[in-house]
């Protein structure tokens, strides 16, 4: 199976649940109080950023990001930037399709903060970071441990067809390097666009 | 010391800090303003053919000064509470109509929320637990505050008003894995209590104010009432509410 076919599949999947859930005809506000509790899963596909000269490494592959975040506050701000924050935890999994079929996994606290936009759809942005494992280091001329860290900036929209349930697109630009305990430490970057689900309770 | 004992001692260390950061980060409480010294009048004895009926002409809610829809759950329990007294022979909205030569006691009400989220502090907490990969949580308990004042304005058949106000506030405390939406609830439904039992104490206070044989009905010819703009709070700031404030005791 090509990496696109997968993707493709992955969207397809993705597309089927959200058509078999039933819509509401009336307004759909999400109430996200204090302590409101989120699980979502996430899927994508990761694509390769060579930033210099000395990256050659061209990593892919399929992600998948089932995660838990909490809210943390009553919305803030009077302006446009009016949101809630969310603290949580996510575990990253990559199968790199590319240089070679090897595998990633990782832990990451996240932060993210939830703008309240039109109320059914919301805008976010997250922050994540954590330690990550794969046997692609050692592999690559860019890393050459197996034990990374893995640092995650993004953004995305929820869009809410329940009160308690949205589906999620998004984009994150992801770092994969270990903190210099071992050398070469050029780091992997790359980008990862993604779709998924969140339900609250 | 061998590599084998020392990776087993490091994993008994990992998931001993895991299960104590999990034990400890899931703990939650309610702490309640301190109560003022008040007296309590006692039961008081009414007969029920000395009982008038209570008419509520409004309920109005505020939170943080702004005015909002009061829920009908909010709505139900200051009916209920007011009919738990026992000094109204029944309760009914202001809607309903009624003979205006009838002894009756209308009322209006307001209730005024003030909550303080502590975001900033729940903000930098959050960034400082998630940092340190959870196990700051039990070192780190994060606070939710909420006041609430309920206005009662009573007016008697005969013109006569009488103010009462109960206020009261208190915070919750919780670990970022003891938190839940139901904790906030709790906390709202612990300070509104306390309110009401605070009017409630005031009402029976003045049973003998309420008693229809307390006065005649009024027997002018031409009954006015005021039209006017609504006030932003009903009693308006230049009315004087009986200075009364109490908390219930701390619980949890």
């Amino acid at each position: 199976m090509t990496p696109l076919s997968l993707a493709a599949r992955i969207a397809f999947a993705l597309l089927v649940f959200i058509m078999a859930i039933p819509c509401q005809a009336d307004e759909v506000t999400p109430h996200l109080t204090v302590g409101t509790q989120e699980i979502s899963l996430s899927a994508g596909y990761l694509l390769p950023h060579r930033l210099t000269t000395e990256h050659t490494t061209k990593q892919s592959g399929p992600a998948l990001m089932p995660s838990w975040a909490m809210v943390l506050t009553d919305p803030i701000g009077k302006s446009f930037y009016r949101g809630q924050l969310l603290l949580g935890a996510e575990i990253v999994y990559i199968q790199f399709q590319e240089p070679f079929l090897t595998h990633g996994v990782g832990f990451t606290p996240k932060i993210k903060y939830m703008f309240e936009g039109t109320g059914r759809l919301r805008p976010y942005i997250e922050f994540a970071g954590g330690p990550f494992y794969t046997d692609l280091g050692g592999r690559i001329p860019e890393e050459s441990s197996r034990f990374n860290f893995i640092l995650t900036a993004g953004g995305g929209l929820s869009w809410f067809f329940t009160s308690q349930f949205s589906f999620n697109v998004g984009y994150r630009f992801h770092h994969i390097s270990n903190a210099g305990t071992r050398m070469p430490n050029l780091g992997l970057n790359s980008s990862l666009p993604f779709g998924g689900f969140s339900f609250y309770f | 010391m061998n590599p084998d004992t020392l990776r087993r001692l490091t994993l008994l260390c990992c998931a001993t800090v895991s299960l104590l950061t999990t034990a400890t980060g899931c703990s939650r409480w309610i702490e309640m303003a301190p109560l003022s010294e008040t007296q309590d009048p006692g039961a008081q004895q009414i007969a029920r053919d000395e009982q008038v009926p209570l008419i509520i002409d409004v309920i109005r809610t505020t939170r943080n000064g702004s005015p909002q829809n009061t829920s009908a759950e909010t709505q139900q329990r200051i009916l209920s509470s007011l009919a738990e007294l026992g000094l109204f022979s029944h309760l009914s909205s202001g809607h309903d109509g009624s003979a205006s030569n009838d002894k009756i006691v209308r009322a209006k009400i307001l209730l005024s929320e003030t909550i303080d989220p502590h975001a900033g502090g729940a903000a930098w907490k959050g960034i400082v637990i998630g940092a340190s990969m959870y196990t700051l949580t039990p070192f780190l308990p994060l606070e939710y505050g909420y006041a609430a004042r309920v206005s009662l304005e009573l007016e008697r058949w005969d013109g006569q008003l009488k103010r009462y106000e109960g206020q009261s506030s208190g915070t919750a405390r919780y670990q970022l894995f003891g938190a839940t939406p139901i904790m906030i609830e709790e906390l709202k439904g612990h300070v509104t209590e306390t309110c009401l039992n605070e009017l409630a104490r005031q009402l029976v206070h003045d049973t003998a104010f309420y008693t229809a044989s307390s006065a005649p009905v009024s027997h002018s010819d031409i009954r006015t009432v005021s039209i006017r703009r609504r006030s932003p709070q009903i009693p308006d700031a230049s009315s004087t509410p009986i200075p009364v404030t109490v908390s219930a005791p701390a619980d949890r």
